[in-house]
């Protein structure tokens, strides 16, 4: 599968807009496990949609804005009120017939648990990340960069795969407040001592590889910094969250 | 576009998954912050599939009830809440104009319906007063308008449209991925 093609075949557009057939979604979804760029140009075109849509906007009137409001309102009210509905006298062998079903549940589930127990190989050795994810820390010609907080930002951590052959960069974030809609988190290569900006870190994304392209090859650290959404020409040393050295 | 904010979503306050966290305990402050935050946005996409302001009002109730009661299908791995949000009103929409009480009181909305009207190059229901996504979809070119007229506006599956032109299913799936290719050129 030449993936760069499948990107630019318009399937991300169908898919986004919700006109895909069954069957192309099925093979979408498992495709962006396996490509993290593939997950990337997902919500890199569902964030343009998004601005595109949020800024063509007819309000209703008040009258339906509190209409709907209550309306949502009084959703947690019925909902209570079913909730604490009296009970009506309870006979003591239904409550013994509902003891007796959750225990032998409870006993089935244990027994069926350490049978499996019993079963399980020694080694566990399946990715539990995406196949595609997997395969970028595991692929040889990678330099891990371990990222650590700068003060006071001191407990955010990541960690970045830089693939110095394709210019890629793929980037973990373990701890990192997510950035408000004004700002953005940018990653900055230092060349010769001089910042040289890599680009936007997508960081709404979670427990999955951001991509990062051309990453100069000359780099022997990098910064992420907090700008002004749409990132900066410099680097805002005081904004400074991450630090890393090769 | 008095209180809509123009920056991306995550809107103030919260960040998507803050808001998400919110919407799953059945947070009041969380429902309302959606409703302010979308409300416009999600009237407009209505309004454009069925112009008359009372009816867009109903259906646009009834996606903040669906998306309290439907929250938990939510699925982050599959897209941005905005997405689903899309995707849930142009779904209710869809269906309250297909619904038989609608339908009694518009004209008939059969596949067959807009076909004849594609041919005779109508324009399609529109509200002219808003500024939308079926306006952007108006200015492309003919048959990548009417696929995805047929397809987003209409909720008619790619099969059911190769039926109704008379084209094969594979030029189908390539207008309707050129087209939306083409649209998001268009996108601000």
């Amino acid at each position: 599968m030449d993936i760069k093609e499948y990107i630019a075949s318009g399937i991300i557009e169908t898919y986004v807009m919700g006109l895909c057939s069954p069957d192309e979604e099925r093979e979408l979804e498992q495709l962006r496990l396996q490509y993290p760029e593939l997950n990337n140009a997902i919500i890199i075109y569902e964030k343009q949609m998004e601005k595109n849509m949020l800024q063509q906007s007819t309000l209703p009137s008040d009258a339906v804005d509190n209409r709907i409001l209550s309306a949502l309102d009084n959703m947690n009210k019925t909902e209570a009120k079913i909730i604490s509905l009296p009970n009506k006298k309870q006979n003591w062998w239904k409550f013994v017939a509902a003891a007796a079903v959750v225990l032998l549940m409870i006993s089935a589930g244990l027994n069926y648990y350490l049978y499996r127990q019993t079963k399980k190989p020694i080694v566990a050795n399946t990715p539990t990340l995406p196949p595609g994810d997997y395969q970028v820390m595991t692929n040889p010609t990678i330099t891990p960069v371990a990222m650590y907080g700068v003060a006071p930002h001191a407990i955010c951590r990541c960690t970045m795969f830089w693939d110095k052959k394709t210019g890629k960069m793929y980037i973990m974030i373990h701890h990192l407040p997510q950035s408000s809609s004004a700002k953005d988190y940018q990653l900055w290569a230092m060349v010769d001592g001089k910042p040289v900006s890599v680009g936007i870190v997508q960081d709404e994304i979670r427990g999955r590889f951001i991509e990062m392209n051309n990453v100069p090859a000359g780099a022997n650290s990098f910064i992420v910094t907090l700008e002004n959404a749409g990132g900066n020409t410099t680097p805002t040393e005081s904004e400074t969250y991450l630090k890393g050295v090769i | 576009m008095l209180t809509q904010p123009n920056q991306l979503s995550t809107p103030e306050k919260y960040t998507e998954e803050e808001l998400v966290a919110g919407l799953l305990q059945h947070d009041n402050a969380a429902y309302q912050h959606l409703y302010m935050y979308y409300r416009g946005s999600l009237f407009n996409t209505i309004l454009q599939l069925i112009p008359e302001k009372e009816t867009a009002s109903d259906v646009l109730q009834e996606v903040f009830i669906t998306v309290w009661q439907q929250i938990d299908k939510y699925d982050k791995n599959k897209g941005r809440l905005f997405t689903w949000l899309v995707r849930l009103t142009r779904n209710a929409a869809i269906n309250k104009l297909r619904s038989k009480i609608y339908k009694s009181q518009a004209k008939n909305e059969s596949l067959d319906h807009y076909v004849t009207s594609l041919e005779n190059n109508q324009p399609q229901t529109v509200n002219t007063n808003s500024i939308g996504l079926r306006q952007q979809v108006h200015q492309l070119r003919e048959d990548y308008k009417n696929v995805i007229e047929l397809s987003y506006y209409n909720g008619f599956t790619q099969e059911e449209i190769a039926k109704a032109l008379n084209i094969p299913l594979g030029t189908v799936k390539t207008r309707l991925r050129s087209a939306l290719l083409e649209l998001r050129k268009q996108f601000v």
